[in-house]
């Protein structure tokens, strides 16, 4: 839809409250999801928390081809239906709520340039090392994401998609590293948000805002789905004040379902 | 010690039309690297090699942030007065140029009808070699259309029309926030010049010196005086403001160690004065001399 449509439309949004029934999307949490995809998922939830919204998750083998981006999570809310943390924080900004007014212009610029960091390095490697790993593709990516369809449709999905992740590897010039690189990677970007977090509770001090939500879910997801290999958990749990970081979160944000997770 | 950095021609008084380009040969000067600077135009590296390229001793490396790493590991680091959270900032600001600005930039330079037909590919053909200049514009355009397709698209919209309305806002969006992180000053963390500079400097510096047709983003980055003048500083101060065709081992990058020196040195003897001049306000506004001092101003 065109940019113009687009504020329309978020304008007769605003109007609404928030509803009691407003339900957000994802593929299926045992047998098909997969890491970048949880990841995502994590993030939204854990916002829609931090602003006291309420929201039922439901689990749909065909979430991705529902959203309107083909990107997952989507939130259903009334009569829109929203995808990805970046225009669920604007939509929901629309509806009055908002985690990062008390900033000003310096921090909300960092606050933006922190989320493409995660986006632009921990987003990428996830997804570099579920697809272009060949290992992990054959073990776990693919058989988990074609798990729901039968013969031969979930052949031909599982290998589209993973077409369609190596040729945007390719484009960004992803493809020519190897997973060491991109572990080392993975590193880095950690240290960056350790040494932004240092000792205070959250990224912009008292308040958690949609960086928290962002940071927690990706690292959260890393340290409790189980790979191939441990060395991207390990890669994270180097740094101590991140964890507390999402234990903190957890305990505050997720206390209701503590007894199904554990870091 | 043999080195030799490979990369684009320069053109409307830059040392570089190509951003990555831009972005190492600015670290190199704030850095105080020496580097020969060859250019690749006219030759048949305009097609087989990938620029910028480093050729430092026996190894070769390529891409901006692998070869800025390797200037850092042979002692020349631009960086080192960083503190520990400024090196994070500097990663997730450069990210944030990788995701909201490059888009848009490719965009204006070789998607754009308007911009390419009358600016980029007569450029590069007329820079590049027979009988590649039939095909390096239209690869380098290619290569930029599906990185902005493959990036950017939601997948039921792959039509470029329908991205570029999000891709401009969010470049402007990019470049306020880049605005507002500069404020005042003359270079995104203090008074030298950090790799931060050189990749922002890398990135808008083609956008604000090229003689576009059709530039929307142009315009909206000519509105935001601070940019202008970071870009416009770096280019008189680390650069001669002349456009020169660069060969060989050019004579100035024997000085540019010198001059770097001597303007760490100069912009240190202007805070101290600026220093004892506030101590010398203070002094004279104090209650012994009240009656005698004029309010400062």
């Amino acid at each position: 839809m065109s940019l113009a449509a687009e504020a329309f439309v978020s304008q007769i949004a605003a109007a609404e409250p928030w509803p009691e029934k407003a339900t957000l999307y994802q593929p299926l949490k045992e047998d098909q999801i997969l890491l970048s995809d949880s990841a995502s998922s994590l993030a939204v939830q854990t916002f829609l928390r931090m602003c006291g919204l309420p929201v039922q998750v439901s689990c749909c083998a065909n979430a991705e081809y529902m959203s309107p981006s083909g990107k997952v999570p989507f939130i259903h809310v009334g009569n829109q239906v929203v995808s990805e943390l970046g225009p669920i924080v604007q939509f929901i900004k629309a509806k009055g709520h908002s985690l990062s007014d008390g900033l000003d212009d310096v921090q909300r610029a960092e606050m933006k340039a922190y989320m493409e960091l995660v986006n632009n390095m921990l987003l990428t490697a996830e997804l570099y090392i579920q697809w272009c790993d060949d290992y992990t593709a054959t073990e776990i990516s693919r058989p988990r994401y074609s798990s729901p369809y039968s013969w031969p449709l979930n052949h031909i999905l599982a290998y589209q998609k993973q077409w369609e992740v190596r040729r945007k590897m390719n484009a960004i010039g992803w493809s020519g590293k190897n997973l060491e690189q991109v572990y080392e990677d993975v590193s880095q970007c950690c240290q960056a948000l350790s040494q932004r977090l240092g000792t205070q509770p959250y990224f912009f001090n008292k308040q958690p805002t949609e960086l928290d939500a962002l940071v927690f879910g990706h690292l959260f997801t890393i340290l409790t789905t189980q790979l191939t290999n441990d060395e991207l958990a390990e890669k994270v749990k180097s740094y101590t004040n991140l964890l507390s970081f999402c234990h903190r979160i957890e305990q505050t944000y997720f206390k209701e379902d503590k007894g199904s997770r554990s870091v | 010690m043999k080195n030799l950095l490979l990369c684009w021609g320069g053109d409307w008084d830059l040392p570089s039309v190509h951003t990555d380009s831009l972005i190492v040969l600015a670290y190199a000067k704030f850095s105080g690297a020496k580097l020969a600077v060859k250019s690749i135009d006219w030759t048949w590296r305009t097609i087989t090699a990938s620029v910028p390229q480093l050729h430092y001793e026996a190894s070769t490396v390529t891409e901006p942030t692998q070869i800025l790493n390797f200037l850092r590991k042979q002692r020349f680091n631009a960086d080192y007065e960083l503190t520990a959270k400024q090196g994070a900032d500097t990663m997730a600001y450069i990210a944030l140029l990788e995701e909201k600005l490059r888009p848009a930039l490719l965009h204006t330079f070789w998607v754009d009808a308007d911009n390419y037909a009358n600016l980029t590919r007569p450029w590069f053909t007329s820079h590049s070699p027979f009988p590649l200049n039939f095909f390096v514009p239209g690869r380098q355009a290619s290569l930029a259309l599906s990185r902005i397709l493959l990036t950017k698209a939601e997948s039921p919209l792959l039509n470029i029309t329908e991205v570029e309305g999000k891709i401009y806002s969010e470049a402007k969006e990019c470049l306020n926030l880049l605005s507002h992180r500069l404020g005042n000053f003359h270079f995104f963390f203090g008074d030298t010049p950090t790799s931060l500079d050189a990749f922002v400097f890398g990135h808008i510096a083609p956008l604000i010196k090229a003689p576009l047709p059709s530039g929307q983003l142009q315009k909206h980055l000519n509105q935001l005086d601070n940019l202008c003048q970071f870009c416009n500083t770096i280019l008189k101060n680390y650069f001669n403001a002349s456009a020169e065709k660069r060969t060989d081992c050019s004579p100035t990058a024997i000085h540019d160690p010198v001059d770097a020196n001597l303007q760490k040195l100069t912009q240190l003897v202007n805070k101290e004065s600026n220093l004892i001049e506030k101590m010398d306000d203070n002094l004279r506004s104090s209650p012994q001399h009240r009656p005698n001092s004029t309010p400062p101003s």
